[in-house]
């Protein structure tokens, strides 16, 4: 099959846009140099935890942060995008292959959970399976870690937390040891995996009910089953007969794992395809329109001849975007500019980790229609979409809106890259248009 | 308030002061070594890690390099256990006066330091990423050096035979009874709580602030003109063997390698203060560009980090002609004979190469006011932990963990530091500070730069030390931030893809800028 759409790049954003576009039917090829940056995110869909101060609406203050900063790739997007976006990942993920595991949440309010630090951090729409240690509501909670585990911190989270809430939420925190049988030290995924054997969670919820209390909600570091986590949780809750929920750790990170998985396996399902290790060099086109994306493979180079393109190869920390020697910074895979750039004199950093940083919100300069922009603010290409980490303006991060642009972005692309074509194929037969080969 | 009694009080613990309680202690003294922070905090662990030949001074400065080759030779049997004996190599590049070279070679046989022509072929053979285009090199005992390890070894040293070393004790005070100089108050700089010493004789080698120190005894007149230099680690061992431009000294000029990285040094640039050190945007290219001579390509791989050092030098405004001063790399003031003042010398200047033969100067002439005549024997004793005579070696970690795999878990995987001997580090020094863990064991010191160990440093910080969350976050940040400062100025290519990963997970992730009242700490 001739894909009539190449997406570079295999997170959140460039997946969103090929489930989207396969799943309407059209040819699409995802070109991933590595893993993507799911497996690295916490799992959640955060959609603005802060604006200035902490977001409780992500919706009005997503319209209230697209007038106030036009530059800010929410301000391509709008609120509306965000949340039919948001409304279509959770009905993607319901049916998908990890179904019923599913995402629960709204894009006008945000959860509180707590971060494997013991924050509370602000998320829209989040896995079923981390629900229940929303802080606006839990009064009484246990951090449960596993002994030797070394990226889970129960004592510390649950100190932080008694902090952070004032005391408000009583938390307190222990140890049990590991499923017997790990082979090796108890980390994220082998734990992940080993609950995905027959018996192990049952065996593991016995466990965990002596040391729950009546009224406590059981929090656990997110290592509940890479195959089946709605299964091994609900196990855990019926066994327990308390609400149960997992943290997310540091990468890589299982829920992230999962969402990936589903993601794939809803694009493959629809007809698309995902080649890794595909590292995009370059472009072939004319004039304004990209005509094959050229990847650098062994020995050589291949072309993959395309009517679109959606570039999602996310910013510096996958890759996306790099900053040289000189201090210039490019993007990697097509060459586009790069807007807000401070000069090779300027400073690019300040000198307090926590303070704002002049790099930070570099990136490619975009217009509505996703299409990325020049140095002198014109369309470089008609059929090139940036999408993701990539776009210019945002500090996701701090902001807490990474995954949000990341999925608003890449499923707006989809619908501007439907539309389009259905324009062409309307206006063909009046001759209007010449429909591109 | 607490009391001390001592014969001898040691202020400032770089190499130096270390190095005089050493000695002191060998001879008997009972003596307490003090530092405002941490040991090795100051110029001591801000070099590049190079144990000199004596190569680089052998025409500028033959004095010097027939010290640097003596104290190489007596360093490298007593502390065997710091030094990684890589060799070292002067190569004459394209850009450098090959007229140079012949004065180099001179050089070397009337300073003693031994040296060896070898064909460019042979270079390139060793090590295959230097500067094809050399056109003469030589082979010179260079060596690596870890001040860290040094230091700890020294302290283990004084404490084994009976001395104290008390850090983060500032002194606020020098006391004087008449013309002599009786002890010190000290500050504790975490708890502020004081410490009176009361001391027999008092050695001030606390370098690049010495002038500060003296005035408190009331000797004015020590001017130490702070000369900053600034060095870059590379993310890899970008050659086996030091490896240095066969020319008069210049910045740029030395790449060394040292434990993971190398190190490429450095500027000589006179500083107002030696509490303020910024590194300039325009340093970093150049030294960057300087590398590039040695190494083709450099300017291209993974930079670590930067950071700035200072170079005590002494400028003695009593001297007009100071030909003297000018030919000694190091300064030992006599404040009896030269001010009047009894029971106090200065020992500052020189480099870290001959931090024992300064030591050995300032507690002989110490021993001189007391009419002691004990000699010194800090040649021939060695260090804790260097007993077995072998070198360090790079593979040493790897080969220990390879060895007994066990159970123990990896928590910084860069520096592949287990558990285990993060939390003994903990327990035996009580330290609430993770800076200080990173000079015992080289924490968030690879090239994830404290991504992922931070986090679980914090955790079992927390657990062992049995801090509150507040103290336990307030050491989180401040190691960000203290890892950032080094960081920053640098960031490009892969190491800035690196930083944003750890962005990534400790504001996207953890949300540590959101810890209730990081900003008040």
């Amino acid at each position: 099959m001739k894909p009539e759409v190449v997406v570079v790049g295999s997170g959140m954003s460039g997946l969103a846009a090929g489930v989207a576009l396969a799943e309407a039917g059209v040819g699409v090829l995802v070109l991933a140099k590595g893993a993507g940056s799911l497996q690295l995110a916490p799992g959640t869909i955060d959609l603005l935890g802060y604006a200035g101060e902490r977001v409780t609406d992500p919706l009005s203050a997503i319209a209230k942060l697209a007038d106030r900063d036009p530059r800010h790739p929410y301000a391509l997007l709008g609120a509306e995008a965000v949340a039919d976006a948001a409304r279509w990942l959770s009905s993607r993920v319901a049916e998908g292959p990890l179904a019923p595991y599913r995402y629960v949440g709204s894009p006008e309010q945000n959860m509180l959970l707590p971060t494997a630090l013991g924050v509370l951090r602000p998320s829209a729409l989040v896995p079923e399976t981390m629900a229940a240690a929303d802080l606006r509501h839990a009064d009484r909670i246990v951090v449960v870690g596993f002994r030797g585990m070394k990226d889970f911190y129960p004592s510390l989270i649950a100190e932080n937390l008694m902090r952070a809430t004032g005391g408000a939420v009583s938390v307190r925190a222990t140890q049990i040891d590991p499923p017997s049988g790990l082979d090796g030290e108890p980390g994220t995924f082998r734990l992940a995996r080993s609950l995905d054997r027959p018996g192990e969670a049952a065996a593991l919820a016995a466990r965990l009910a002596a040391v729950v209390q009546d009224d406590e909600v059981l929090a656990l570091p997110a290592v509940l089953s890479i195959g089946d986590p709605h299964g091994v949780w609900e196990t855990l809750q019926r066994v327990i007969g308390r609400p149960v929920c997992e943290i997310p750790t540091l990468p890589p990170s299982v829920p992230g794992l999962r969402l990936f998985d589903t993601l794939r396996a809803l694009l493959r399902r629809a007809g698309g395809r995902l080649v890794t290790g595909s590292h995009v060099v370059g472009t072939k086109g004319s004039g304004d329109r990209v005509e094959a994306v050229r990847v650098h493979v062994s020995g050589g180079e291949r072309s993959y001849p395309t009517r679109w393109v959606v570039l999602a190869t996310g910013g510096v920390a996958s890759g996306g975007l790099t900053l040289d020697p000189d201090w210039r910074m490019w993007e990697t895979a097509l060459g586009l500019d790069v807007a807000g750039v401070p000069a090779p004199e300027e400073l690019r950093f300040s000198s307090r980790y926590l303070d704002p940083h002049p790099l930070s919100r570099a990136g490619i300069a975009a217009d509505r229609d996703l299409r990325p922009l020049d140095a002198d603010g014109a369309r470089r290409w008609e059929n090139v979409l940036v999408v993701g980490a990539a776009l210019a303006g945002a500090e996701p991060w701090r902001e807490k809106s990474g995954e949000g642009i990341a999925l608003a972005s890449g499923h707006r692309a989809a619908q501007l890259i439907l539309n389009a074509e259905r324009r062409v194929q309307e206006t063909v037969p009046e001759g209007v248009a010449e429909p591109i080969a | 308030m607490t009391q001390l009694q001592a014969d001898l009080l040691v202020i400032g613990g770089g190499a130096t002061g270390a190095g005089v309680a050493w000695d002191a202690c060998l001879r008997g003294y009972r003596t307490i070594l003090v530092d405002r922070s941490d040991l090795a905090d100051g110029t001591s662990g801000r070099f590049h890690g190079l144990l000199h030949s004596g190569g680089r001074y052998v025409v500028k400065d033959p004095r010097a390099a027939t010290e640097c080759i003596q104290e190489n030779m007596i360093l490298r049997r007593v502390a065997a256990a710091t030094i990684e004996d890589t060799g070292g190599l002067f190569v004459s590049t394209p850009a450098d006066d090959l007229s140079y070279s012949d004065e180099f070679l001179q050089g070397c046989l009337d300073t003693g330091v031994p040296v060896e022509e070898i064909s460019t072929a042979e270079v390139l053979r060793r090590e295959p990423t230097v500067n094809p285009a050399i056109r003469r090199a030589f082979a010179v005992p260079d060596a690596s050096i870890d001040a860290w390890k040094l230091l700890h070894a020294l302290a283990r040293g004084i404490t084994d035979h009976g001395g104290r070393v008390l850090t983060y004790r500032e002194v606020t005070a020098l006391h004087r009874d008449g013309d002599a100089v009786t002890g010190a108050t000290l500050r504790d700089t975490r708890t502020g709580e004081e410490t009176e010493v009361d001391a027999g004789f008092t050695i001030n080698a606390s370098g690049a602030w010495a002038g500060r120190i003296s005035a408190m005894a009331g000797v004015g007149d020590v001017t130490i003109v702070p000369g900053r230099g600034i060095m870059i680690a590379m993310n890899h061992r970008l050659v086996n063997t030091v490896v240095n431009r066969c020319t008069m000294p210049a910045d740029g000029d030395i790449l060394v390698p040292i434990r993971t990285v190398s190190v490429i040094g450095t500027t000589d640039e006179p500083a107002d203060d030696p509490d303020e050190l910024t590194v300039a945007q325009d340093e970093v290219d150049q030294m960057l560009h300087a590398g590039d001579q040695l190494v083709p390509g450099l300017r291209n791989s993974r930079a670590l980090r930067v950071w700035a050092g200072v170079r005590p030098l002494f400028r003695d405004a009593r001297s007009q002609s100071s030909d003297r001063d000018i030919t000694r790399a190091h300064t030992l003031l006599d404040h009896r004979d030269r001010d009047g003042v009894e029971r106090f010398i200065t020992i500052t200047g020189g480099k870290l190469t001959t931090f024992r033969l300064m030591a050995q100067e300032a507690v002989d002439a110490m021993c001189r006011h007391l009419g002691d005549s004990q000699p010194c024997l800090t040649r021939e004793q060695v260090l804790p932990g260097s007993e077995s005579g072998e070198y360090y070696t790079v593979r040493a970690r790897l080969r220990a963990r390879e060895a007994d795999p066990g159970n123990d878990p990896l928590v910084c995987e860069c520096e592949m530091i287990p558990r285990g001997r993060l939390e003994r580090e903990m327990r035996e020094h009580a330290t609430v500070n993770l800076d200080d863990i990173r000079r015992a064991l080289r924490l968030g010191m690879g090239p994830c730069q404290g991504g992922f160990c931070t986090y679980r440093a914090t955790g079992i910080l927390h657990e062992v030390d049995h801090l509150d969350a507040a103290t336990a976050d307030e050491a989180l940040v401040a190691f960000l931030e203290e890892r950032w400062k080094g960081s920053w100025p640098i960031l490009y290519g892969d190491q800035l893809r690196q930083a944003r990963l750890d962005d990534w997970i400790y504001q996207g992730l953890l949300d540590v800028e959101h810890l209730p009242d990081w900003s008040a700490t």
